[in-house]
């Protein structure tokens, strides 16, 4: 449903777009008032936007139910929180370092269309807050989606067809173990850095006569000519609290349960913050096993009786095998 | 534990909370099920201002909640060690809404109290704990699962520095032959699930120090032979000495 802006000036702004739109008043009257009737009772349904079509555009229907996913597909993808990470033993015997990410209430909270927008979009939410914690503005955009309050707000630019209607919540089933996938964060900050650190300079000899710059950056420049410093000289300064994107990383394990994944290796960012896991971009995923545009529980299944789902290794043993 | 205790017992004077009342940890979506009757097991009726949070919120509190603070545990050690009718209603309320749906599983398991579950009520005030905090203690919760996992498939005795062990260990990289260590356990690292031990022995007249896993897959069978008398956590002096041990 639209987010149409409920002020009186707004109002008044469509009502004379629909008087200069239509034609002639015998006939446009019970249509304006039609119009005005319906938009005084709700919000929904009505593209509006000062000299829009208003009788023209269809809204577009977004439903959720499954589809087909094609290779130019894109899937959203989901927010979570980094919580740690720890060492398990997979099938084998075989140690696997995994990050633990937990996927607290997704859910969708607008749906940004060509029409609109100008993008096909869908903006996810992440974990709760209280209002009183939420300026004004931001408590009226929930308000207006119908959606509960989230903490994280992120877009995720997706295809048309991956489109999913407000309110549709995400969960960890959406990835598939085994999967490929791409998780963004922000980085742990560092503070202010030398350039040793910071940008992997070899610095000087620490003995052999080098005067007091053991860990300088050495020289900046030439001499007259150019005469300056050139933009963006690599130097020290801080380091570390910008967003990463580590590109794939493999799903081990999901626990549906508890909304819960296991991924191998490092994720940008210290536990407790929101990182954003979508589909790898390099190593593409299965398109058949992906559920498309999500994974959409079936009205019985009740999500606390779901068991953790492991990737799938293999059957043959690679230690034997690498006889 | 002392502020904990006395908003329970404020809670309990303001809702009345019946004995006969069932603690449920909410999992997912039971939310609706569950909305019956007995009165709130968590927060006051201080509920939200915002109506439509309540008609719309819970929906998405209702699936997995966050994780409520260490209390959970506190609480079921209180629960184990007085556990009578009467002192059940003051200690077990302190769940907010968002109670992490295995907590009561693993809990109960783990103190084996056949505790009855109090139904969570709708309008319940959302406790917020930083997010590294519920993270943190996501951590400690899905370690201390993976450990009982363990411990159930496999005895694993309590090992301690000084103590003579032989073990019995796979391994994957030489064609999963199984081998026999003896040796005495100089240091001992506690980390949940990846706590290690490390072993001394001589092999062939030399003396080789292995790190081993407590909870590894390929640690067959740990049989303690022997314990020795030490006054220390970590015995690197024996790397030193030869024949240090006697008495024990």
């Amino acid at each position: 449903m639209a987010a149409v802006p409920r002020g009186l000036i707004s109002r008044f702004n469509q009502f004379l777009s629909i008087r200069s739109v239509t034609t002639s008043p015998s006939e446009s009257l019970p249509h304006c008032s039609f119009f005005l009737l319906r938009r005084f009772s709700s919000d929904a349904g009505l593209v509006d936007g000062a000299g829009s079509d208003i009788v023209g555009d269809p809204t577009r229907i977004i439903e959720a139910k499954q589809g087909e996913m094609s290779k130019s597909s894109k899937r959203t993808g989901i927010i979570a929180v980094k919580c740690g990470m720890t060492a398990l033993w997979n099938k084998w015997g075989a140690r696997v370092p995994v990050s633990i990410l937990w996927v607290d209430d997704n859910i969708v909270s607008q749906v940004k269309t060509v029409e609109k927008e100008g993008i096909f979009a869908l903006q996810i939410g992440c974990g709760q807050k209280k209002p009183k914690h939420l300026s004004k503005s931001v408590v009226g955009h929930f308000r207006a989606q119908g959606v509960p309050l989230k903490r994280k707000l992120r877009e995720f630019p997706v295809t048309e067809d991956a489109l999913l209607p407000v309110g549709t919540s995400l969960g960890v089933r959406h990835f598939v173990p085994g999967q490929y996938v791409d998780v963004t964060g922000i980085t742990r900050g560092k503070g202010f850095q030398g350039c040793m650190k910071r940008h992997g300079f070899s610095g000087m000899p620490k003995s052999h006569g080098a005067s007091l710059s053991h860990r300088s950056g050495g020289s900046t420049g030439q001499r007259d000519a150019p005469g300056k410093v050139f933009k963006g000289k690599k130097m020290a300064g801080r380091m570390g609290a910008d967003q990463r994107t580590v590109k794939n990383v493999w799903v081990y394990k999901i626990d549906p349960a508890r909304n819960l994944i296991w991924v191998r290796g490092q994720v940008p960012g210290a536990e407790g913050n929101f990182v954003f896991i979508r589909d790898a971009w390099y190593k593409k995923p299965d398109i058949s096993k992906l559920p498309f545009p999500t994974y959409l529980a079936p009205e019985d299944e009740d999500p606390s009786e779901l068991e953790p789902i492991v990737a799938d290794l293999g059957e043959l043993d690679p230690y034997l095998l690498a006889e | 534990m002392q502020s904990i205790r006395s908003t329970t017992r404020l809670l309990l004077q303001r809702h009345r909370v019946s004995i006969s009342n069932t603690l449920r940890f909410t999992s997912s979506s039971s939310s609706s099920s569950s909305s019956s009757s007995s009165s709130s097991s968590t927060s006051s009726c201080g509920s939200w201002s915002d109506n439509e949070s309540r008609r719309l919120g819970f929906d998405s509190f209702s699936s997995t909640r966050a994780f409520d603070s260490a209390s959970t545990y506190r609480i079921s050690s209180l629960k184990n060690a007085a556990f009578s009718s009467s002192v059940v209603p003051k200690q077990n309320l302190m769940y907010s809404s968002r109670c992490f749906s295995t907590v009561g599983d693993s809990v109960q398991n783990t103190s084996q109290v056949s505790s009855e579950e109090l139904a969570s009520d709708v309008p319940q005030r959302i406790k917020f704990k930083r997010l590294d905090k519920t993270a943190k203690h996501i951590m400690q919760i899905i370690d201390k699962e993976a450990i009982e996992e363990v411990r159930t498939h496999r005895e694993i005795p309590k090992i301690e520095p000084g103590y003579l062990v032989q073990l019995k260990v796979e391994v994957p990289e030489n064609k999963r032959r199984v081998s026999i260590v003896k040796g005495i356990v100089i240091a001992k690292r506690n980390a949940g699930l990846n706590s290690t031990f490390r072993i001394r022995r001589l092999v062939a007249g030399v003396g080789v120090e292995s790190m081993f896993p407590l909870y590894s897959p390929n640690l067959r069978e740990i049989k303690v032979l022997e314990k020795k008398k030490v006054r220390r956590a970590k015995l690197y002096y024996l790397r030193e000495k030869t024949n240090a041990l006697k008495k024990h």
